[in-house]
């Protein structure tokens, strides 16, 4: 019995249901329906990708513990999509108006021009934050990333903060008498001495190519200047213009010094590399830090340091993927659970995780790994951060990027050429 | 084909007098090269089986660090608490049975009947349908996603099992339909026609001989549909907007986090819960079926 | 008699329900989105009308260009592998193992069950190069052939593919065709045997007629399933190196879904259809001729 009232739907019975289909036929296509809960959200809904068990775990925590009052007004659900089906998720509910009350969206859809801003269904933090006055729990750092992202406005909740650079092994350094290289021609001196001496450089994956491409927008930024990729967004240059094409090629140079078979290695394989002493370098952002600390997976100890890319000031900076509010559920409930987080996420997820986020840490948190300790600090007094290769790019130009970094990095594709795609795509989506 | 036959017959004027074996392939090759290749594919398909187990007893660093062929160090059962734990193994299970059972049998049902309107029916335009039926194989099922979406939603039935339910059935009939109509074309027609005769009227002709008939492929296209529908990710994905009614599948994407990280230790207990539970089914089920079947093949 | 099996109301009720469900499940959604193939945009956004605007796009992109050949490439060798495999699988559990075949059966027809995810880890891990040497390219160091990055080259890559592939579905394929084989009656294989036709006489005038509809229905199968090939590549390589192994499926999925470009989606569900469909009416012609010769 209990099972058929699953199998049948809440609203609606079989024939019911195909009446109701050949009539919405006859109809033709159907717009979305306008009915959005007159007293906005009936509970604090998330959807966040499966992949992410640490926003889960955090708002648990809170629930029980600081966030218990909002809980009773809106009590918390959450629903999880894998992140490569995230972006159709959230167009489908959003073509329904049916999307939860804080959803991982994407950034295109909920930057300002955004369909989903467009068709009001993002909410506007810097000034629901203002109303409610925790605008200033927002670290400065996180609130810049946010407004470099989403051209000054304020869409997503910085329920992470990540820089990023290059994580390296202090005993390989060590034994190989190599200092922290501080421009890019002695970090190449540095990995051809590795090379040499029979160490692997640097190790990325071509199957999550973003950890390649990353490596082009440090080269970009190190050599360019910090405003080099908002020139291309802004249409002040091109990636085919020959100092973004030198700089691909720079990174080419690099190939060689980079692990064998880069192509189909994946995330995991990766990590393991550095994770075992075998590998020298790698670029990654402080989410690492959770496998670092982690002895269960890490085998180096306390023998991996954290420096920035040579040439850039401050570090390439992100909010994790982007944490939008519903501005059609907004009420009184969710704006008791954003004073909530704003208040209390960065202390919890510091102590929890290890983890940082775009929420200063109200409460200190003793006894923290030296290394996550000595990123904090570098965090604190970081000078203003830029954003990393893509951060800018429209979905196919990130895409495209992702996929071809390994051709690129090994050399199966020119220089040229990757530039030359990339633009051609943000050339057709503007 | 039992073996008395073969000997009781005059000796085939080409094979080889004394062999006793009544195997062709036999006659032809000579057992070795058949044995062999018959031992590859074992080969082939048990080391994966073994692989697969293997992996879901080693901790996630024995699975990344060391070479394919290396053995766990120690047995990891904590993996299958985590599978079932983090995975919610049993409950999206349960979920899976719920959607792939009555879709198979509607599947099955809707398109022999199908079939058999189509083959054995006499009427103008047949063929024309079939090949309407048929184009349903040409459709990529992601492009249906988005009216799809859109009609369950706006119907109301999107936090059910409907949507799933009605999915499937409509995605594996043509290749069903198609299959069916094949069958029974090589059903002689003249038992119908018999069938007839006596006075039977076409409903008893499909349950009495059309089924009984083809229900080897029945069993075969029964067994198609089945792990096409419990292995589904795509369509459980778009469709699924409430987790609590999620599939297996749906459920494996659980042991990897945000950055690409994969649980793989879990995640192969997980497979090999979920491999080694549905072939156990199948052989079962199998064994039952090939039972029924030689039973009638005696008859017929 | 006729009026037996000529029935109207019988025909409706057989019919009916199953064409109806398939109606609204893929018929209409399919039509749906093919009026998508004219236009621009997004379930979120909404649609505006741009004629013909796609379709222009679709002739001058070379990256769908590349997937459209790429998928031709794959469906022919995947098809003919897995009608060949399939049937030699058939053949051997029919002629050779006959009882015994149940297990062997069974174990080919094992990787259908097995989520594309862990297959893909395998092969992936078969075909390594580094940081530990997978088998095959240990083997092929042993035989002084030397090894290779089998990911870093799309024609290489193709190979992996084709190779997980048919691993993966001849199982698959060759009970679908032993079903048609169990049902050739044993009278005519006995009398065959008895007129002293050789193994490859009696499969090629006996058994390859008597099976022929469906093994056509299944090179129809095998077609129209390979053309919209999916999943295994997501899993294996995602397309790569770049977007030399995308099938037109893939670069569908990425244009509607991950680029938010329905319009543009749609037309390359278009040319999948269009292209299914020529395939499909060249076989379904030339098996419907040949079985009304015999």
């Amino acid at each position: 019995m209990n099972l058929m009232m699953r199998i049948m739907p809440r609203r609606a019975s079989v024939p019911i249901a195909f009446a109701a289909v050949t009539s919405l036929l006859l109809a033709g296509c159907s717009g979305g329906k306008d009915d959005a809960p007159a007293g906005g959200a009936k509970e604090f809904s998330v959807l966040v990708t499966t992949e992410n068990t640490q926003t889960g775990a955090m708002f648990d925590g809170l629930k029980a513990n600081q966030c218990s009052d909002a809980q009773q007004q809106l009590p918390y659900t959450l629903s999880q999509t894998p992140s490569s089906e995230m972006q159709s998720k959230v167009q489908l509910l959003g073509g329904q108006n049916a999307l939860p009350v804080m959803y991982a969206g994407t950034q295109s859809l909920i930057a300002p021009k955004g369909d989903l801003q467009v068709s009001g269904q993002v909410l506007d933090l810097k000034e629901t934050f203002q109303k409610l006055g925790v605008l200033d729990q927002v670290t400065p750092a996180a609130q810049s990333v946010i407004e470099q992202l989403y051209a000054g406005s304020f869409p997503t909740v910085p329920l992470q903060f990540n820089i990023e650079g290059i994580f390296y092994n202090k005993k390989i350094f060590a034994d190989h008498n190599i200092a922290i290289p501080t421009t890019l021609d002695e970090l190449t001196a540095a990995a051809a001495k590795l090379k040499s001496e029979g160490v692997t450089p640097f190790v990325a994956s071509g199957k999550t190519g973003w950890t390649i491409s990353r490596w082009l927008g440090a080269i970009i930024y190190s050599q360019l200047g910090p405003d080099a990729l908002q020139k291309v967004k802004d249409k002040k240059a091109k990636l085919t213009d020959p100092q973004y094409v030198a700089a691909a090629q720079k990174l080419q140079e690099l190939g060689k010094y980079f692990i064998d078979g880069i192509t189909n290695l994946d995330y995991d394989t990766m990590n393991a590399q550095m994770l075992n002493g075998s590998a020298a370098m790698m670029y990654m952002g402080t989410w690492f830090l959770a496998a670092v600390n982690d002895p269960k997976q890490s085998k180096v100890g306390d023998n991996i340091g954290f420096f920035g890319v040579p040439g850039i000031k401050g570090y390439p900076a992100n909010v994790g993927s982007p944490n939008a509010i519903n501005a059609k559920l907004y009420n009184d409930g969710v704006g008791a659970w954003l004073t909530c987080i704003a208040k209390n996420w960065g202390s919890e997820s510091l102590k929890k995780q290890g983890t940082f986020s775009g929420f200063k840490v109200n409460t200190p948190v003793d006894s923290l790994p030296a290394l996550t300790a000595d990123i904090q600090k570098k965090i604190d007094s970081a000078p203003a951060s830029v954003l990393w290769f893509e951060g800018l790019f429209t979905p196919k130009a990130n895409n495209d990027s992702s996929a071809n970094a390994a051709p690129l990095l090994t050399g199966a594709m020119s220089a040229k050429d990757f530039m030359t795609l990339i633009q051609s795509d943000l050339d057709a989506e503007s | 084909m039992t073996a008395i036959n073969v000997e009781t017959a005059p000796r085939p004027r080409t094979g080889a007098p004394r062999r006793q074996s009544g195997t062709l392939a036999g006659r032809l090759t000579g057992g070795l090269l058949v044995k062999l290749l018959i031992a590859v594919i074992i080969i082939a398909e048990i080391y994966p089986m073994f692989w697969i187990l293997t992996n879901s007893f080693k901790t996630k660093s024995e699975i990344v660090d060391e070479p394919l062929w290396s053995l766990p160090g120690g047995l990891q059962w904590h993996n299958y608490v985590d599978a079932w734990t983090t995975g919610s193994l049993g409950h999206y299970a349960l979920n899976s049975l719920i959607v792939t059972v009555p879709s198979l049998i509607l599947i099955l049902l809707l398109g022999a009947a199908a079939g058999f309107a189509l083959e054995v029916m006499v009427w103008k335009g047949r063929n024309a349908v079939l090949f309407l039926i048929v184009g349903g194989m040409m459709v990529p099922l992601q492009m249906v996603l988005l009216p799809l979406f859109t009609i369950y939603f706006n119907v109301g039935i999107s936090d059910s099992y409907l949507p799933l339910i009605i999915t499937y059935v409509g995605h594996g009939l043509p290749l069903t339909v198609f299959m069916m109509a094949t069958y029974f074309r090589a059903v002689p027609r003249e038992l119908f026609e018999a069938l007839a005769i006596e006075g039977g009227g076409p409903f008893r002709a499909f349950f009495s001989i059309g089924l009984p008939l083809i229900r080897n492929g029945l069993f075969t296209i029964g067994l198609l549909q089945f792990f096409s529908v419990w292995n589904d990710l795509l369509i459980a994905l778009t469709f699924n907007v409430d987790s609590k009614l999620s599939t297996v599948q749906v459920g494996l994407l659980h042991f990897s986090d945000e950055y690409g990280s994969v649980d793989y230790g879990p995640l192969f207990a997980a497979i090999s819960i979920t491999v080694f539970g549905t072939l156990a089914v199948y052989l079962i089920l199998n064994q039952q079926v090939m039972r029924g079947l030689t039973a009638g093949s005696v008859k017929g | 008699m006729k009026h037996v099996f000529g029935n109207k109301k019988a025909i409706a009720t057989f019919l009916l329900p199953a064409l109806l469900i398939y109606l609204g499940v893929m018929v209409v959604p399919a039509v749906w989105s093919l009026f998508l193939a004219f236009m621009h945009g997004n379930p979120v956004r909404g649609f505006e009308f741009t004629g013909m605007k796609n379709i222009d796009r679709l002739f001058s992109d070379p990256q769908a260009g590349h997937a459209l050949w790429f998928t031709l490439k794959y469906a022919i060798v995947i098809s003919v592998g897995q009608i060949v495999l399939g049937y030699a699988l058939a053949l051997l559990y029919v002629f050779v193992l006959r009882k015994a075949s149940t297990f062997v059966r069974t174990l080919v027809f094992f990787p259908v069950v097995v989520p594309t995810v862990a297959v893909a880890l395998l092969f992936n891990r078969m075909f390594a190069s580094s940081p530990q040497e997978g088998p095959v390219n240990a083997i092929l160091g042993l035989v002084g052939l030397g090894g290779t990055d089998w990911f870093a080259d799309g024609n290489k890559a193709f190979i992996v593919i084709v190779i997980m592939d048919l691993w993966r579905t001849m199982g698959f394929f060759a009970v679908l065709l032993y079903a048609g084989l169990i049902e050739i009656p044993e009278e005519i294989m006995e009398s065959a045997r008895l007129d002293g036709a050789g193994t490859w006489r009696l499969v090629r005038h006996i058994v390859l007629p008597l099976s022929m509809p469906v093994l056509l229905a299944t090179v129809i199968f095998s077609l129209n399933a390979s053309l919209k090939v999916f999943d295994s590549i997501v899993a294996l390589n995602n397309g790569g190196p770049g977007y030399q192994t995308t099938p037109l499926n893939l670069l569908m999925f990425k244009t509607a879904f991950s680029f938010g470009d329905f319009g543009y989606g749609s037309t390359l569900a278009l040319v999948i259809t269009l292209v299914c469909l020529t395939v499909t009416l060249f076989v379904f012609r030339s098996s419907r001729r040949d079985l009304t010769k015999d």
